[in-house]
């Protein structure tokens, strides 16, 4: 009897690896813990051991191919068994758990129910026995157990896999409760009214869940693979099995739609796409092989970005119910900001580095520059000082003065250094950019900027004053805070959190703890294109900057 | 002993199925009553009756020669030796499927099958015995039977039906259709180019009801000159054999009754299902009221180890549409992902003039009120009808009016079913009027008469006059 060894869980959010090395041929003798194949995720390359031992009587993967958790990668025949010559059903559970949505409502309400009822509720141990398994069959292999001791058993929950003659199938649970033992193991022949599994269930229960199916469409999905046997004459074809009453989950035929070629109707189909959901771009809308591959293509970066999908909108409750409210429509301005801050903070790794800049001695020269202002000479400000110092260290990082393309895999490299700072205006965030930063003094810097935030408040600023930043600075010291995890401005890839700077004691080495004055600086950043070892260095390299100004003057 | 695959019925449906499994590597046993695949198809439906209609046609050919300056004298039809060629046909194609079969170790099992259970069938063997047979899958491609109604079902050798006709039995001094479907009109032409006094009694208005009249009334024309009468709107209420025919009453729409004795009668009233035999009961396979088995777009009925294709899941009753669900069945049985999705399924009438049509019909455009524009390219401007003698056919193409693309293409003169294959093409393809206007036709040949259509569309027919007419 064979058996198939798929890909086991690989830990953490990762649902499928490329595969570096197949280690197994068919006919190796496996043993346990041999391993399989070597694969490669995004974290590690990882060798996959066997849980399985026997003859390899298939191996269904290849250097190369990007494997998915559950896929089979080999198939075995146990040791001591010789599979038989006519070719056996085998059947690849391929449960889709999410085409089943427990309507969520129904669930609380029963929870609430069966919860009230617990402590009053009396326990009892019972047996879960094989059930009928119908048009003669008295007995089939166990080939599979889905539970163990301890679990929290639901109805419908698939027991133990088992093949009979005809197909391999889940016996499901018909009671609720917590997993007491379980009888079967691996191999064992399961007679109808053996015992399955021993259950300790609330006399209260079992409470029938209401199951909603997500669409029109089916439950449960099962695939099965033939197994191939050596004669040449075998079945190489894999048969999908379907339970009375399932059906494939297929994209709807409408006739008379969708301009497109058999071949190309037919590998939208294969793909699983709805070829009445794919955009023509040929004459009279016909779609073409490409037009196909642009939208699968645009459905699965949708999903990946993540994109409006996966998320799902919670409704709000009612408010008045708890007082009065006001309903106020978003104003331009916050629409735009919750729309992009959203994006942002979906679509970008955001990691934000904390660090001081000890700005005593900044803050001495600056006051003095002021009570000595020039005539028409504009107040120096740490921030104007910030714009300079940020532009000298983009040219020294220039990681942090890029953009990614995840659709072509590309990274932009700006050759220009723009600065973009946050406004906060009567009518919310604004975010002004000061252009060529490197190429303007920090008196010049101090004046553009000064009269871009009035301009901003006065509503006067143009559109093409808010384009065009590589990177964002946001002060909010002037009102308070400690430190802070600013959004980065996609498609920036950093921005720089100012927070009030404040005397703190710091130990100067030589027995005496002095006054300095500390500014706190948070650096959110993109994981996808900096390191976090790169972070630390620029926000390091701000830091000597602000409190050494001589290096702005020797590296800037 | 154990299958994979069963194919019950070995017609085009259940052949072209069992084929593709076996040389997908399945284990397939084909199930059929005759000696060889082929089916109705093959032994009493479209072969035979097309090497009769081939024989009609040099008839009635070398009679109209004369027109032409060449006259031949009145053909001598040795009957006997007219059926043995036909039952040659017959035997050259259904052995060469034998041998096909053969060659793909298809265990070709003669006999009746029926379901035991949802895994295995009982077939009665021809040759006696009956053997049981587990299967994974099974595919039913069981066909259809001749329709007939009851009270109208006389005992008598003068009584044909399809099967019978095409046997040849005799050249009758007259003979009644009953029926003006393509069948009837078919083997109607057989003998009436043979010499039969051939007529034909329709309940409806016209011809090959269901076609489009623009096809049909070519062929109607030429029917109502080469047979002795077509009675339409009108229906056989009795038949009585008599000393030398069968008496047929026939009334008309306003009730009016008349008796005529014909040599023969043909009923051709059209091809039923029929499920009783197959032990469905046994099975989870459902039925529809008209005897139709339930099917999804996969070709799966309400049992899924079980699969249905060809006439017995529905109209229409073609060949070709029965080959090609039996391979999508084999190819869902295979695991692939694929479906019965076709966006025209061509039919074809084998008269002279042949008419063919594939996709949208104008009158299916009216009825579901769908907006499309009409072309239509004429045969009497066609050089090589003229070269045949023939101005009695039309091309017709029907198009979408926003995108110009082809929905549904309808021709009806010498040869179009042949010709009609560039139309399925055309649709499946989402082809548009330009793209068949721009594509070069062979000349001089009356596949010229579809891009022309095609040009007339927009005014610029090479050989038709006919400016634009301004789209409002």
């Amino acid at each position: 009897m064979a058996k198939e060894f798929k890909l086991p869980e690989l830990g953490e959010n990762i649902e499928s690896a490329d595969v570096i090395g197949v280690l197994v041929k068919v006919g190796d003798k496996l043993e346990k813990d041999q391993s399989i194949i070597e694969i490669e995720t995004d974290k590690a390359t990882v060798e996959v051991p066997s849980t399985l031992e026997g003859t390899v009587s298939e191996v269904m993967v290849r250097v190369g191919d990007n494997v998915q958790v559950g896929q089979t990668l080999i198939k075995v025949d146990e040791a001591g068994k010789i599979s038989d010559k006519t070719p056996d059903k085998k059947t690849v559970v391929d449960e889709k758990k999410n085409n089943l949505k427990m309507d969520p409502q129904v669930e609380e309400i029963e929870e609430k129910k069966s919860s009230s009822k617990k402590s009053s509720g009396k326990k009892e141990i019972v047996e879960l026995k094989v059930p009928d398994l119908g048009e003669n069959i008295d007995s089939a292999d166990v080939i599979g157990v889905l539970v163990k001791p301890g679990d929290m058993l639901k109805i419908d929950q698939g027991t133990i896999e088992i093949e009979t003659d005809k197909a391999t199938v889940e016996v499901p649970s018909t009671i609720e409760g917590k997993v007491i033992d379980v009888m079967m193991k691996e191999g064992d022949k399961a007679k109808v009214d053996d015992v399955i599994l021993i259950v300790e269930i609330r006399m209260e229960t079992p409470v029938k869940k209401v199951w909603k199916e997500s669409g029109l469409e089916v439950k449960t999905l099962r695939k099965t693979e033939v197994e191939k046997p050596e004669s040449a004459e075998s079945y190489k074809g894999k048969v999908s099995v379907l339970k009375p009453g399932e059906i494939d989950k297929q994209p709807p035929i409408r006739k008379g739609s969708a301009p497109a070629a058999p071949s190309v109707r037919r590998i939208a189909r294969e793909i699983g796409i709805d070829i009445n959901e794919v955009k023509g771009t040929g004459p009279g809308g016909r779609i073409s092989m490409d037009d196909v591959k642009a939208h699968s293509k645009k459905l699965h970066l949708e999903r990946k970005t993540g994109a409006g999908f996966g998320i799902k909108q919670e409704s709000l409750p009612d408010f008045t119910v708890y007082g009065g409210v006001e309903k106020v429509e978003m104003t331009k301005i916050r629409k735009v900001t919750a729309d992009h801050l959203s994006y942002a903070w979906a679509t970008i790794p955001h990691v934000t580095q904390f660090d001081k800049a000890d700005i005593t001695q900044l803050e001495k020269a600056r006051k003095e520059y002021n009570s000595k202002l020039e005539q028409g000479k504009s107040k120096l400000t740490v921030t104007a000082i910030l714009l300079k110092i940020m532009a000298s260290a983009l040219k020294e990082f220039p990681q942090f003065n890029g953009s990614i393309n995840m659709e072509t895999k590309e990274i932009i490299y700006k050759k220009y250094f723009n600065v973009g700072i946050a406004v906060d205006t009567e009518r919310g965030l604004i975010v002004p950019v000061i252009k060529d930063v490197d190429k303007k003094n920090i008196n010049n810097l101090s004046k553009e900027m000064g009269e871009l935030a009035q301009k901003a408040r006065d509503k006067k600023i143009s559109l093409k004053e808010l384009q065009g930043g590589c990177i964002t600075i946001t002060n909010l010291g002037g009102i308070g805070g400690t430190s802070f995890t600013p959004v980065i401005n996609s498609p920036e890839v950093a921005i720089l959190g100012v927070s009030r700077g404040s005397y703190e004691p710091i130990y100067n080495g030589n027995g005496v703890f002095e006054p300095r004055l500390m500014l706190p600086l948070s650096l959110s950043y993109d994981h996808r294109i900096i390191d976090g070892a790169d972070a630390v260095r620029f926000l390091r390299w701000v830091v000597e900057a602000l409190e050494k100004p001589l290096k702005l003057l020797i590296d800037g | 002993m154990s299958t994979n695959l069963i194919v019950i019925g070995g017609g085009p449906g259940g052949y072209a199925a069992a084929f593709l499994a076996a040389d997908l590597g399945m284990n397939v046993t084909l199930v059929d009553l005759e000696k060889n695949p082929g089916g109705v198809c093959l032994y009493r439906g479209c072969i035979p009756s097309k090497a009769l209609l081939h024989v009609a046609k040099l008839i009635s050919e070398a009679e109209e020669a004369k027109n032409l300056g060449v006259e031949f004298s009145k053909p001598k039809i040795d009957l006997d030796k007219l059926r043995k060629w036909k039952n040659g046909v017959v035997d050259k194609l259904t052995g060469g499927l034998g041998i096909l079969s053969k060659q793909r170790k298809i265990n070709f099992v003669r006999g009746k099958a029926g379901f035991i259970n949802s895994s295995t069938v009982k077939i009665e063997k021809i040759e006696g015995g009956a053997e049981e047979l587990k299967f994974d899958k099974a595919i039913i491609a069981t066909g259809s039977r001749i329709a007939t109604l009851p009270f109208l079902d006389i005992k008598s050798k003068r009584f044909l039906n399809s099967t019978t006709a095409l046997n040849l039995p005799v050249i009758p001094k007259s003979l009644l259709v009953i029926g003006a479907g393509y069948i009837g009109l078919e083997l109607g032409s057989v003998y009436n180019a043979l010499g039969s006094k051939v007529s034909v009694v329709e309940m409806l208005d016209g011809l090959l009801p269901g076609a489009d009249r623009d096809l049909v009334s070519h062929l109607s024309k030429r029917i109502k000159s080469n047979f002795e009468e077509v009675i339409l709107k009108s229906k056989v209420v009795e038949m009585k054999e008599v000393k030398n025919g069968i008496k047929v009453t026939i009334e008309n729409k306003d009730g009016n009754i008349n008796d005529k004795v014909y040599d023969y009668v043909l009923m051709s009233i059209g091809r039923k299902p029929d499920t009783s035999d197959l032990g469905l009961e046994n099975t989870k396979v459902n039925v529809s009221e008209r005897g139709w088995i339930k099917v999804n777009e996969q070709l799966r009925t309400d049992d899924p180890n079980i699969y249905a294709i060809g006439d017995i899941v529905g109209e229409p009753m073609l060949a070709h549409k029965a080959s090609h669900e039996g391979r999508v069945a084999v190819e869902v049985i295979a695991g692939e992902k694929v479906a019965f999705e076709p966006k025209a399924i061509p039919a074809v009438v084998f008269t002279d003039p042949e008419i063919a049509w594939a996709g949208l019909t104008e009158n299916q455009a009216k009825e579901k009120n769908i907006k499309v524009n009409i072309s239509k390219f004429p045969w009497a401007a066609s050089g090589r009808a003229t070269t045949l003698d023939r101005f009695d056919g039309v091309t017709k193409i029907i198009s979408e009016p926003n995108t110009d693309i082809i929905l549904g293409v309808g021709i009806c003169g010498p040869g179009a079913g042949e010709l009609i294959a560039e139309g399925v093409l055309a649709i499946e393809m989402a082809a548009n009027l330009t793209d068949l206007k721009l594509t070069i036709h062979p000349h001089p040949t009356l596949s010229e008469t579809v891009m022309e259509a095609a040009e007339v569309f927009f005014g610029q027919s090479t050989h038709i006059y006919r400016p634009k007419r301004n789209k409002s």
